[in-house]
């Protein structure tokens, strides 16, 4: 056990450096910064081990990693907010083009206007591109996330996009156990997929096609899809071998007895988790994996302890619906037999959750009954 | 012919791809694949090429050809690049072809983003003037006066065809150069020599469209030749962005360049006056070229 | 490890099949073919040679089948290349460029090669008919070579003690090497033509028991009686007619001579005549002679300019009146001077002079002796060709006229239709017509250092030369290599015209429909 004090961005690129990349494009933008100053800094003592370049913009930084996925090197950039927005036609064909790309996303809230703050908003209007989403708590789980993503990615034939709060997480520092490069590299292993521009290989690789062929495609990158959480499951049970920790899709912290859960991903579900003490007959259910949608994980979850509420906390908000993880999971209950009730808390803009407003929010749901939705700043 | 460009054992290109007749961008890149295989991958962005290349589960050339988005076509360029090195492919030819629009306009971010950093590959813009693929829009590479989708008459492109290769020098690029398909040794040895150079390469074709311009398909090679012979597109590199040379020089005085325009339908309702221009511009730009080349010497 | 479920699921759009299967010749609404027309070279050539389909051949270094097609019009190329005033380059397009393919080079390698390369063919048994053939000039030995080849039993009768008639005995050794001209001449006899020669149709054997002999007989003893001057003096010892001349030249015994030497004439016997006597041993001084303006003279230029060039002086506008002779040998020779007019040759008696000379040797022209044909019985179909019919004429138009002769006689055989007439004439490629916008293309660099490269010079002029521009510019590769020549692949041609519009030899022709 070797811990480091470092911040989530150090976690994310130690993780790169020790997975071991055969090249990083990226491009900076607050508050990724970090995580590609720490690969450069890799990069300063020869101890990356890959390719760094330094593209002229964010989807420069993803159609690089496209083009050397293709060739069958491991690759991977990391970006943000506007970054990733700017990034979105490469990050559909990424996925259509079933190339293992791992990507890290640090949520910051979209202008106009101009904010910092980390709302999910970013990553989370990204759901539908074919991208892996997981979304991480805390530097540890960034770092081991990371690497997992890879060997998710790399077996599934999907890109996948690390996800984690800017400042609360990216910039605070934590005390992590960070492996070594051998431990990690023998973990890995190197790439397991083949190249698809092959030298002296004839191949037409993504081009046109029919609608008839495209639904087949389509299909072919869904069922794959589906087949992340177990194959996430596989490789955590492999991982805690090794390193001795875990994660699933879903990480509940149900209380018996509890009927009330709270339902967060990124940092609010540490702060949860924190809180947790405080509040009576409530659970925590971190929501990790984000896509594919978790929905067996979490319907067996609340059922087993017969969960009758839950509160989204929603670090984003989908204009004219609502929070999009309250949406994505009234969906998912939909026709579940004893369905839970769904509160929205919504924290767009990516305001801070203090666990005096958890307390508040737990202790009003349990005088008000059913409130559909419900403001951050109502809440202070 | 006993000269290497008439070898069809080098061919790359299948018959039975999607061009339409008389197709300069299919001759072009025939000429390319040939010159600079087998060991070659194509990144290839949307244009005509899209559709040319046929739709898997068939293809038209023997090499890989990864499509990419349209503006990404440089920055893709620079991943295969890196890729294959780091596959250990140092050998493998990797080739960007773009039109023009994938070059002047929405790719030239990419473009420029990859010719700074000096990127090992080499780009090719196959240029037939607007985008022709989606049926013959103006685009920064469209001459001045000429008719297209977007500027029917009485409207016309305005303003200049974007100077492509000055923008290239402007990078300090180890090698740039123009051709196009009258003239397939010219093209074929500048193809060869760019190979032979690391770093970032820049090959401007202009390829006649039939469809696009209003010509005879017969007539795509004429025009190239006529384009080279009024010296609206002479033949030159560039070395490291300072040394200008003239690679293939029309014989004579210049043909005046009403002669490349009439033929075809996009300049037909060119007034006079505004061919004048055209011909001005084309003095001047020739003036400046011959002499960056004189000072190149 | 991929989950063997994903190994499954993983497809992307990825092509791996050659577009090939794609038939896009059905797009096309205009055909690209072949549609040759006539070059300059071949309006000239009195042959009608087929230069440009034998040059493309040579270029290709397929000699085998540029002697086929070669032999088509003319058997003795070895010889032709040589002899021939070659009028064929006369109009070369290519001159206009920068200076005419050396044909003649390229005929004589074509020659040469034939007599290197020949093997003795398994004759069959049984002839298809027996020709006897009078005269083994080039008339004679063509016939005889067409009808060997088809299997024909021929006999040829010759006066002469040699065979090859005007080759043998009418041009010099300079002209035509003898070395080449025998290996011709022993290939014609070892290829199993029976030759008798000193043996005088009309006086050794009558004409009609040939006839009774022979299914059919070709006369071609040529126009061997000389044209007399009706001059005083042209009898006396020390005046020759050219023939005699050459033929006394040309049999190895070099006929003895006096300095100084007149010739008499501007036609290519005098020319010969001149040159064969300025190389005897004695010879210091040789005068040409002729009566009209040095333009008007009918023997080849070049031949006349080798003439000036080796010594000959040239007097034209100059005509005998007498031959003096100083008791037995000739002395001096009387001119008048004349000039061609309207009426007819003006002659100034009032400018006569004298020119002291040794020998005089006539070349007037020479004239077809009938003697032969008196003996003939007037049903017998007739074929004779050559000098005997046409007058004196030139070694490809007696070739020609064997040729046709062997035709004929081949088709009233074997019942046959004969040899047609002569297609409606095209007018020849012009060099303006061709399309020398693609000259940048073709390799234009000026090579002769074998005949191979120098063929390669040749523009076609409206036969295909195989320069590849078709194949070239085609953009949708429906041109296809085969066998080192260049076809249409109409699988894939979509009509876009380029190689019609390109073909710098103006060989192409776009027709509606697929």
């Amino acid at each position: 056990m070797a811990f480091e004090l470092i911040s989530g961005s150090q976690a994310a690129a130690i993780a790169v450096q020790r997975v071991g990349v055969d090249l990083v494009s990226a491009y900076p933008i607050t508050p990724q910064t970090a995580i590609v100053e720490t690969l450069a800094n890799f990069d300063a003592r020869g101890e990356l081990g890959g390719d760094f370049v330094s593209v002229e913009s964010e989807y420069a930084a993803l159609a690089c990693a496209y083009g050397a996925a293709a060739a069958g090197a491991r690759a991977f950039t990391a970006t943000a907010s506007h970054g990733l927005a700017y990034m979105h036609e490469m990050i559909h064909w990424c996925s259509g083009a079933r190339v293992p790309i791992v990507m890290v996303n640090v949520n910051r809230t979209i202008g106009a206007p101009w904010c910092l703050d980390p709302d999910q908003g970013d990553s989370l209007s990204q759901r539908d591109t074919g991208w892996m989403q997981i979304y991480c708590s805390g530097a540890q789980e960034v770092l081991d996330t990371v690497m997992q993503a890879f060997l998710l990615s790399e077996e599934l034939l999907l890109p996948c996009m690390v996800v984690f709060d800017g400042f609360y997480i990216s910039h605070t520092y934590e005390a992590v156990d960070v492996p070594d490069q051998k431990t990690v590299r023998d973990f890995i292993g190197p790439p397991p997929f083949e190249a698809q521009v092959k030298p002296g290989a004839p191949a037409n690789l993504h081009g046109l096609t029919t609608g008839d062929n495209q639904i087949e495609l389509i299909r072919g990158r869904h069922e794959a899809m589906k087949l992340a959480p177990q194959s996430f499951k596989a490789i955590n049970s492999r991982f805690q071998e090794t390193f001795g920790r875990s994660y699933g899709a879903i990480d509940p912290v149900i209380p018996d007895g509890a009927k009330t859960v709270i339902l967060a991903a990124g940092a609010t579900a540490e702060t949860v988790r924190w809180a947790l003490p405080k509040m009576q007959d409530t659970g925590l259910l971190q929501l990790r994996m984000f896509r594919p949608f978790p929905r067996e994980e979490l319907c067996s979850a609340l059922e087993e302890h017969g969960v009758e509420k839950v509160i989204v906390i929603d670090r984003n908000c989908s204009t004219g619906m609502g929070g999009i993880f309250a949406q994505e999971l009234r969906s998912a209950l939909y026709g579940m037999d004893n369905q839970p009730d769904v509160q929205d808390i919504i924290l767009a803009g990516g305001i801070d959750l203090t666990i005096e407003m958890l307390e508040r929010i737990v202790r009003e749901e349990k005088a008000e009954g059913h409130v559909e939705q419900k403001w951050g700043v109502d809440l202070r | 012919m006993k000269t290497d460009i008439m070898n069809h054992e080098s061919e790359m290109l299948y018959a039975g791809h999607n061009a339409c007749p008389g197709c300069g961008a299919a001759l072009a890149v025939r000429y390319l694949t040939r010159a600079l295989g087998p060991d070659l991958a194509l990144v290839l962005t949307a244009s005509c090429w899209s559709i040319i290349t046929g739709m898997p589960p068939l293809t038209a050339l023997k090499c890989p050809i990864l499509h990419c988005p349209f503006p990404s076509a440089g920055s893709v360029g620079s991943g295969v690049r890196r890729g294959l090195n780091a596959k250990g492919q140092y050998d493998t030819t990797v080739v960007v072809l773009a039109g023009d629009g994938g070059t002047f306009d929405i790719g030239l971010q990419a473009l420029s983003g990859a010719a700074q950093r000096n990127e090992d590959y080499m780009f090719v813009c196959y240029d037939n003037e607007a985008y022709m693929n989606t049926g013959m829009q103006t685009s920064s590479a469209t001459p001045f006066g000429a008719r297209t989708a977007t500027a029917p008459y009485p409207l016309f492109k305005e303003g200049q065809k974007k100077d492509i290769m000055q923008i290239m020098a402007a990078h300090s690029i180890p090698y740039a150069a123009t051709a196009t398909v009258a003239f397939p040794e010219d093209m074929e040895r500048k193809l060869k020599k760019a190979r032979e150079i690391r770093g970032f390469r820049f090959i401007h074709i202009l390829s006649p469209c039939p469809p696009g311009w209003g010509t005879e398909s017969s007539d795509t090679i004429h025009l190239s030749r006529q384009a080279v012979a009024t010296g609206f597109f002479p033949l030159y590199e560039i070395i490291n962005g300072v040394s200008w040379k003239m690679t293939c020089q029309p014989e004579g005085k210049r043909l005046p360049l009403k002669e490349y325009l009439s033929g075809q339908r996009r300049f037909k309702q060119m007034e006079d006056v505004r061919i004048e221009a055209l011909q001005e511009e084309v003095d001047h730009d020739w003036e400046v070229l011959l002499k960056r080349i004189e000072a190149s010497k | 490890m991929l989950p063997e479920i994903v190994k499954e699921q993983v497809s992307y759009a990825c092509g791996t099949e050659p577009c090939t299967v794609n038939k896009t010749g059905e797009w096309r609404f205009l055909t690209p073919g072949k549609a040759e027309r006539p070059s300059p070279c071949n309006q000239g050539c009195l042959l009608d040679g087929e230069i440009p389909a034998w040059l493309e051949a040579v270029k290709l270094e397929r000699w085998e089948e540029a002697w086929q097609i070669m032999s088509r019009r003319n058997p003795f190329p070895a010889l032709t290349g040589y002899v021939c005033f070659h009028p064929c380059t006369e109009n070369c397009n290519r001159g206009q460029l920068d200076r005419d393919i050396e044909i003649p080079a390229v005929e004589k390698a074509i020659g040469q090669w034939r007599l290197d390369h020949y093997k003795p063919k398994v004759k069959a048994l049984t002839a298809k008919g027996r020709v006897a053939i009078v005269g083994s000039g080039p008339a004679g030995m063509s016939c005889a070579y067409y009808l060997n080849e088809a299997g024909y039993e021929v006999t040829v009768f010759e006066r002469e003690k040699v065979i090859g008639g005007m080759f043998t005995l009418g041009i010099p050794e300079y002209r035509l090497p003898r070395r080449v001209l025998k290996k011709e001449l022993d290939l014609l006899e070892s290829e199993g033509i029976k030759f008798r020669t000193g043996c005088n149709i009309g006086s050794d054997i009558r004409l009609s028991e040939l006839y009774a002999e022979f299914d059919e007989v070709f006369l071609a003893s040529g126009a061997w009686k000389p044209r007399r001057a009706g001059i005083s003096g042209e009898d006396s010892s020390g005046a020759w007619n050219a023939l005699d001349f050459l033929k006394a030249v040309n049999s190895s015994s070099s006929p003895a001579i006096a300095d100084p030497v007149v010739v008499i004439g501007g036609g290519n016997a005098a020319v010969d005549s001149a040159r064969s006597a300025l190389r005897l041993n004695g010879v210091n001084h040789v005068t040409l002679i002729y009566r009209r303006s040095r333009a008007e003279m009918p023997a080849g230029q070049v031949e006349v300019e080798a003439a000036e060039h080796e010594g000959v002086e040239l007097i034209c506008n100059a005509l005998p009146r007498e031959i003096e002779e100083d008791g037995q040998a000739v002395k001096s020779i009387l001119l008048d001077h004349c000039k061609t007019s309207l009426e007819g040759l003006a002659i100034d008696r009032s400018r006569a002079f004298s020119k002291t000379c040794g020998t005089v040797i006539m070349a007037l022209g020479q004239e077809r002796d009938y003697t032969l044909f008196d003996t003939l019985e007037k049903s017998s179909v007739l074929f004779a060709g050559g000098d005997l019919i046409s007058g004196p004429a030139t070694v490809p138009e007696a070739i020609n006229a064997g040729r046709n002769a062997a035709m004929a006689i081949m088709a009233k055989i074997e019942g046959l239709p004969g040899p047609g007439l002569p297609a409606a004439e095209q007018s020849p490629v012009k060099f303006e017509e061709l399309n020398l916008g693609a000259k940048m293309n073709l390799q234009l660099q000026d090579v002769q250092a074998d005949p191979s490269a120098e063929a390669s010079r040749c523009l076609g002029c409206g036969t295909c030369n195989t320069c590849g521009i078709c194949y070239l510019f085609c953009p949708d590769m429906a041109v296809d290599v085969v066998d080192g020549r260049y076809e249409f692949n109409l699988d894939y041609c979509k009509g876009c015209g380029i190689c019609f519009k390109e073909c710098p030899s103006r060989a192409l022709a776009m027709e509606g429909g697929r």
